[in-house]
């Protein structure tokens, strides 16, 4: 101790009478003390300064790398297609959806890989994905579907074996990004196949199993060749770096920001695992952008050039993938294949000079020209259903956490159906429009107001939501007209009066057979006097129920809703599933009331499914990124609201419309088979309706301006092209099956001028449908039944 | 058989008329055509008598179109998982069979049988009442209705305790199908 006083003289004290001692320090020594403290004291502080980052960096990595490392948006799926022999395969647009789900053509000889599919004379192979699903899942299969006249006549697998119903992989429409539009496919390491791992150490990082994060070598080699080329030719970073770079750290382009990521990657290095880092880059890296939506991920990527997973990748495209990861734009192999090219070739040489494989392999995998799935880019409309389908599903999954947890949802939406959907509404707005020009209410010098539309269909008995465009474009409008929208339905709503006054329930007070006066009709209201006209001003004097609906006559529908009461018309809406407000005036009868297209079709569909209310769904259920099951909606049924007979005269009479009625036109357009609809078109023609159903689906389609003016045309030369076009494309021109008859309807004939029940010797009949019980008990008027000739009943009178 | 019957000590035989020769083979064929037939389960055999038989999901199969086949093996799918004791994928099957044909009343009739098992009542009715609307339309299966319906209702009026009702239902359901409502109970394979 005092040899170390003596060498540091720190413990020298002062004389008592306070004079320095006589071997005091010379000042030039005390300022070298001092300044040897202040950088001690730096030196320290510098110490503490770096280690509390270091700590701030451990910090952020552990809780970044531990927690959840990646925002997934949850994926929405479509129902999946379901093949069976029978079915019309070109209809179904079988070939269209290989194309969609990225299946790819193997033209050359040997076993069919997976994702790959074969044409041969009649017969089309198809190497099957297997696919997650919450209700059945199904694994990887090969299938040979054999195909006589356009029709599926059948299937089997690769042993042989006949298959009666095979499900094909539910379509992916869209997903819930959150405010990046990143789309990710999280994948495991053990899913990796060892040619892309391979592929991606020859060409990012020769030494990642060796390097502890940053790569010496790697960085001198760099810098030489960027002073040999004077300028930055060649990056250093390990894969390691990269991972940091895009995980933690901005991109730009600094010193300090070079330092973090070279102590974060040192970091990341000394916590975990090889394995664990590597899958981390391969999650997160970004591979190109599918329109506005970056891809990122080598699970993503496959799926979106190969249209396969992972596992399944080739060698040559595993080279591919690795090839793009520089310069994800600069090389995309979809707008420069060339370029791509010859980097995956210069990717395999790597692989090759490196001793990851051999020369026999590389020269196979060179010789395969890139090729790519063709994922047609999501449309854009089908975001009205994904807006619903997030209304509809539970309140825990809210829009934050639908855009970062990767769930996977499964819809309802058929996806043949919605391409059918946006086709005919797309097709129809643009040729109404170019048939009508800009509406009359255009300033001069002011873009003119687009028509808008929307198009709903769904199953009666079930309800599920088979297509929904809310609008002619998502991009500029999001306001969906299918649900939130409600305007006026016009004569849409007559089905409603008259199920109201036919319900047992009322009486009933009519029959299909019952007159009504189409005369003159006067009601007194708080607002005056209200005295309804039909479209054509005429009144026709007595006219039967079914022929008053068939033509839309207003006059007699508004009788009608006298008869019943407003009350009663208002109860039977509600019961038939309409929610939106409906103030009991009495000219709710002809539709004054603001309703939306979803409540219309739920109405409708109920009288398809013979008076049993579907309760619209358009979830099935939802599975979790690991694909296990969270939520699961089984089928619902349907809760009976009117009474079949009810139903069925209500159908009957829309049939009517369909056959003879304003809606002819549908038949005119060569559909066959049971189709009930009826047309609705407001004052001036502000909204078009039509709305109508087969036995298997109910369609609305709504035509109008958000800021209502005249239109120009009625709903029978604007939507019902646009429904038939629709239905056509869907179902074919023969509907198939036939509506419900209860067993308490009975046909009888009768006179379709009285009425009344007809004879044999009536001059005209026609079967109409009672309630059992209800058919009319007088006959024909007398004299009426008078015998015609033989050219007389072949000529008419 | 005419020339045999020299071999019969039948009183008359051999001296028989022309009519009641034409009888006799007429009769004789129609035998035969009958007992063939009901042999091969030729529908057109199928007697008043032999139509209590019920018809299941399987014999429904080959009586529409191809849609209604691929929906009916769904849902004969769907009834040997229940079997076997895997409902989640039985359910899975009936509702694909739904998907396939909204209008196969056989697939909401298992949907309702699978719910009645499962004790979920206000489905299992819902899906009757389905059942119920859709077999009324289909021509040749009103009956079916009866044979499965009216059981299967007493069975959720037993689940919901109302005696009287489930009693009297399983009294007429028995009467009806004897050979299935005797234990009160409808099985997959019953149904298949």
């Amino acid at each position: 101790m005092a040899r170390a006083s003596k060498k540091t003289g720190r413990n020298r004290r002062k004389e008592p009478d306070g004079e320095p001692a006589a071997d005091a320090p010379s000042p030039s020594l005390l300022r070298a003390r001092r300044v040897g403290l202040v950088v001690v004291l730096l030196a320290f502080g510098a110490g503490l300064w770096m280690a509390s980052w270091l700590l701030e960096l451990d910090r952020q990595v552990v809780s970044r790398f531990e927690g959840r490392r990646f925002s997934v948006p949850s994926r929405v799926y479509a129902a999946p297609l379901v093949i069976y022999p029978g079915v019309d395969w070109q209809r179904l647009d079988l070939g269209g959806w290989l194309a969609r789900m990225g299946y790819r053509e193997q033209r050359e000889a040997g076993p069919l890989i997976v994702g790959h599919f074969r044409w041969l004379p009649g017969r089309l192979r198809v190497h099957l994905r297997g696919f997650e699903h919450p209700q059945l899942p199904e694994p990887n299969r090969k299938v040979e579907f054999r195909l006589e006249q356009g029709r599926v006549s059948e299937i089997s697998d690769d042993r042989g074996e006949a298959l009666s119903v095979v499900a094909l992989e539910p379509e992916p429409i869209s997903a819930f990004y959150g405010s990046n539009r990143e789309q990710r496919d999280l994948i495991e390491i053990e899913t990796v196949p060892e040619h892309l791992v391979a592929a991606i150490y020859s060409i990012e990082d020769r030494r990642f199993e060796e390097h502890h994060g940053i790569d010496p070598r790697r960085i001198v080699g760099a810098l030489l060749a960027n002073l040999r080329a004077g300028g930055i030719r060649e990056g250093g970073s390990t894969l390691t770096q990269q991972f940091v770079k895009n995980f933690f750290l901005t991109p730009e382009r600094t010193l300090q920001r070079k330092l973090t990521e070279a102590l974060m990657a040192l970091i990341v290095e000394a916590r975990y695992a090889k394995p664990q880092i590597l899958e981390a880059y391969l999650n997160e890296i970004y591979m190109g952008r599918r329109g506005s939506t970056a891809i990122h991920g080598v699970g993503e990527a496959a799926r979106f050039f190969f249209g396969k997973r992972v596992a399944d990748l080739a060698l040559e495209e595993s080279a591919l993938l690795a090839a793009v990861i520089q310069s994800p734009n600069r090389v995309s192999p979809h707008r420069h294949p060339e370029r791509a090219k010859r980097r995956r070739n210069l990717v395999l040489d790597l692989m090759e000079a490196q001793g990851r494989i051999s020369s026999r392999q590389s020269a196979r995998a060179r010789a395969r020209e890139i090729s790519l799935a063709s994922i047609a880019l999501e449309s854009g409309q089908d975001r009205y259903f994904l807006d619903e389908l997030a209304r509809q599903l539970p309140e825990v999954y809210d829009a934050e956490l639908l855009s970062v947890e990767g769930l996977r949802i499964y819809s309802t939406l058929d996806t043949m159906v919605q391409h059918a959907a946006i086709r005919a509404l797309s097709d129809g707005l643009e040729e109404l429009e170019a048939r009508l020009g800009p509406p009359a209410t255009t300033a001069p010098g002011e873009a003119p107001a687009r028509l808008q539309g929307c198009l709903l269909a769904m199953r009666p008995q079930t309800g599920e939501i088979l297509a929904m465009v809310g609008g002619r474009d998502y991009a500029t409008s999001q306001w969906n007209r299918c649900t939130m929208a409600r305007r006026q339905v016009g004569s849409v709503f007559k089905p409603i009066v008259y199920a109201a006054a036919l319900s047992p329930q009322s009486g009933p007070l009519l029959t299909l057979a019952s007159q009504i006066a189409d005369e003159p009709l006067s009601i007194e209201t708080d607002q005056g006097i209200w005295e309804p006209m039909n479209y054509d001003k005429k009144f026709r004097g007595k006219v039967l129920v079914r022929d008053a609906l068939q033509r839309s006559l207003n006059v007699p529908a508004a009788r009608i809703a006298q008869l019943v009461g407003i009350g009663k018309v208002i109860e039977m809406a509600r019961r038939l599933g309409i929610e939106s407000p409906l103030p009991p005036v009495p000219s709710l009868a002809l539709g004054t009331a603001e309703v939306s297209p979803l409540e219309i079709v739920t109405a409708y569909a109920t009288f398809a499914n013979g008076g049993l209310r579907p309760s619209p769904r358009s979830f099935i259920g939802l599975l979790d990124d690991r694909g296990v099951g969270q939520e699961h909606w089984p089928l619902a049924g349907a809760r009976r609201v009117l009474d079949p007979g009810t139903a069925y005269l209500t159908t009957s009479l829309l049939e009517g419309v369909v056959d003879r009625g304003t809606a002819a036109g549908i038949r005119a357009r060569g559909l066959r088979g049971p189709i009930a609809a009826k047309t609705g078109t407001t004052n001036n023609e502000y909204d078009l309706w039509f709305v109508g159903f087969t036995p298997e689906i109910a369609a609305v389609v709504w035509i109008g301006y958000d800021a209502p003016q005249p239109i120009g045309l009625p709903s029978s030369r604007a939507a019902l092209p646009i429904w038939a076009d629709f239905l056509s494309e869907v179902t074919g021109d023969h509907v198939r099956g036939a509506f419900t008859r209860p067993a308490n309807i009975e046909s009888v004939e009768i006179d379709p001028r009285s009425g009344a029940r007809a004879l044999s010797d009536c001059p005209a009949r026609r079967v109409e449908f009672f309630l059992a019980g209800t058919a009319p008990e007088t006959t024909c008027p007398r004299g009426s039944g008078r015998r015609r000739g033989f050219f007389q009943r072949l000529f008419g009178n | 058989m005419l020339r045999s019957c020299a071999h019969l000590n039948v009183r008359g035989c051999g001296t028989l008329s022309g009519s009641h020769r034409k009888r006799i083979r007429l009769t004789v064929v129609v035998w035969t055509i009958i007992h063939l037939a009901g042999c091969t389960g030729m529908p057109m055999a199928r007697s008043p008598v032999a139509s209590k038989v019920p018809l299941t999901v399987s014999r429904a199969l080959g009586h529409l179109d191809s849609t209604r086949d691929a929906s009916l093996r769904l849902v004969i799918a769907g009834l040997d998982e229940d079997a076997a004791g895997y409902p989640s994928r039985a359910l899975a099957s009936y509702q694909r069979a739904v998907r396939v044909d909204s209008t196969n009343p056989f697939a909401f009739l298992a949907l309702a049988r699978h719910h009645l098992d499962g004790a979920s009542l206000d489905e299992a009715g819902a899906f009757l009442d389905q059942a119920r609307a859709l077999f009324e339309n289909s021509r040749g299966l009103s009956d079916v209705f009866d044979t499965f319906g009216i059981g299967l209702r007493a069975g959720i009026a037993r689940e919901r305790g109302w005696e009287d009702e489930a009693a009297s239902s399983f009294g007429l359901a028995r009467i009806s199908s004897p050979e299935i409502w005797l234990d009160e109970w409808l099985s997959p394979r019953e149904l298949r």
